[in-house]
């Protein structure tokens, strides 16, 4: 199906398995989209704050600043920097984690393995979602 | 005896010399390992970063167009194989199939009965991987004997590559593994049941032991109905909350909480007075999951409880029962004819949910 993106669509991907972070880029930017990558929460949020970042995939189990934190830090900073929408990729398929990462603040959760193709399609409807609601 | 000195001298020469000519032997040696590991090193990166880019680009080409991947050296495809496996943990869907298709065309596969017999550990353990990651039903039978390896990450791999391909002809073999190995690793053993699929559950009821002989694999059947979320299993978990092993009863609570079915209420809530406290606990998690605000008046009860993991996981369940348990919590944290207990729980509660602005 057809997306049509925003020129510039600024993803962050915050994944500090650089394999899994090249492969996702990869895919990201055949969507014509601008990808930052940063291997832990901590550069992740230092790039969010430099860079007009539209959408955040973030990894969970993460050296320095993990996902979850990475989610409450975003959360807490003003708008519209602390609105943008992220995505939680994780290994992890414990539910009480995914609770707990929606509670606070994640729009939504996906569990590796995944699929590139709806990777794409979730942060697509992340982005509407968001441009909807201004 | 005596020596000459001439003669000393000689030995002592002699010795230094020959020490020497060892020393700088071994430094010569270590260096030319080093450097053979520093150009390995420098391949395998190499040859990784133009792989990356071949693969996204393998991967992700458009609908119709047909895949194609640079043809991999001979020398590189022991090097490639470890690089495909790198990315079983990361894809699904079609681009898991189109891995699968890469490392089929490789035609490495073909090596796996030699591999899985080596002498060399790390090549057995990468035989078993592949067999799992990559599906390949053909290779299993020639994995069940690595369930008796002595390395304890290759018969983990042995297991995970047999549940893997979701054949229950293999249940046996590796349930009988699962069960010689150690409780503590109860949690890592059952993601490695859990392979299997739901289809595993209904075999474990037709071949196990009654519980009375051996109580372990119904705690290990309870915690995977939980998993799967299993309704089919629901009678037989109600026949296991009834059984005198705290473990069992716990295991079959924690799974029956998470099929969440309000017709099993009236059965689960008199474990809310259980004599052990492990049961007790697990069923102050289970009342409201399953009964919803009907299970308020038990939770309330077991707020009151002596161990505190009980009064508090009585107090999450509530609290998770949004606004009837939240004001059921409020109510008993202002209530000063209330329970200590149960009045602090609540306190506490409403303070930390307070704390983090949501409940």
């Amino acid at each position: 199906m057809s997306r049509k993106w925003p020129d510039p669509t600024r993803v962050l991907v915050v994944e500090d398995d650089q394999a899994t972070a090249r492969l996702i880029q990869a895919r990201l930017e055949m969507e014509g989209l601008k990808v930052y990558v940063a291997p832990h929460g901590v550069e992740g949020l230092e790039i969010l704050q430099r860079e007009p970042i539209d959408l955040v995939t973030t990894d969970l189990m993460m050296p320095a600043m993990n996902g979850f934190r990475l989610v409450q830090e975003i959360r807490d900073l003003p708008p519209p920097k602390g609105r943008v929408p992220i995505l939680l990729v994780s290994s992890n398929q414990n539910e009480q984690d995914m609770i707990r990462c929606l509670a606070a603040g994640a729009d939504d959760y996906m569990t590796k393995p995944i699929s590139a193709q709806v990777l794409v399609e979730r942060l697509w409807r992340m982005h509407q979602r968001s441009s909807s609601a201004g | 005896m005596h020596l000459p000195p001439a003669m000393v001298l000689r030995i002592l020469v002699w010795g230094t010399v020959i020490l020497g000519s060892l020393v700088s032997g071994l430094i010569l040696l270590g260096a030319g390992i080093q450097l053979r590991r520093d150009r390995q090193n420098r391949h395998r990166i190499a040859r990784y970063q133009a792989w990356e880019a071949d693969l996204a680009a393998y991967l992700f080409s458009g609908e119709g167009t047909p895949r194609t991947f640079p043809r991999v050296a001979k020398e590189d495809r022991q090097l490639f194989q470890k690089f495909l496996t790198r990315y079983h943990a990361t894809l699904a869907g079609k681009e898991a199939e189109a891995l699968r298709e890469l490392y089929l065309d490789l035609g490495v596969h073909r090596s796996l009965p030699r591999r899985l017999k080596q002498r060399q550990t790390a090549v057995r353990a990468q035989a078993a991987q592949e067999v799992g990651i990559f599906r390949l039903g053909e290779y299993l039978e020639a994995v069940v004997p690595l369930l008796d390896d002595p390395v304890p990450y290759v018969t983990h791999l042995a297991a995970q590559a047999l549940t893997l391909n979701g054949d229950l002809r293999f249940a046996q073999p590796v349930v009988d593994w699962v069960l010689r190995e150690e409780r503590y690793q109860r949690e890592r053993l059952l993601r490695v049941l859990e392979g299997f699929g739901p289809d595993l559950l209904p075999w474990l009821e037709a071949h196990l032991d009654p519980p009375e002989a051996a109580p372990e694999p119904w705690i290990l059947f309870a915690l995977l109905a939980g998993s799967h979320r299993h309704r089919a299993s629901a009678p037989r978990l109600l026949e296991l909350i009834a059984h005198p092993d705290v473990d069992i009863q716990a295991s079959a609570l924690k799974a029956l909480a998470a099929l969440a079915d309000p017709l099993t209420y009236a059965r689960v809530e008199p474990l809310a007075r259980h004599e052990a406290w492990a049961v007790r606990a697990q069923a102050a998690k289970a009342l409201g999951l399953i009964g919803g605000p009907d299970a308020i008046p038990a939770l309330i009860a077991l707020t009151s409880d002596p161990i505190y993991e009980v009064r508090r996981n009585a107090a999450q369940g509530m609290a998770d029962l949004g606004h009837a348990g939240t004001s059921a919590l409020t109510w008993l944290a202002e209530d000063p004819t209330a329970d200590r207990f149960a009045r602090d729980i609540a306190k506490e509660r409403l303070e930390w949910a307070d704390e983090r602005g949501h409940q």
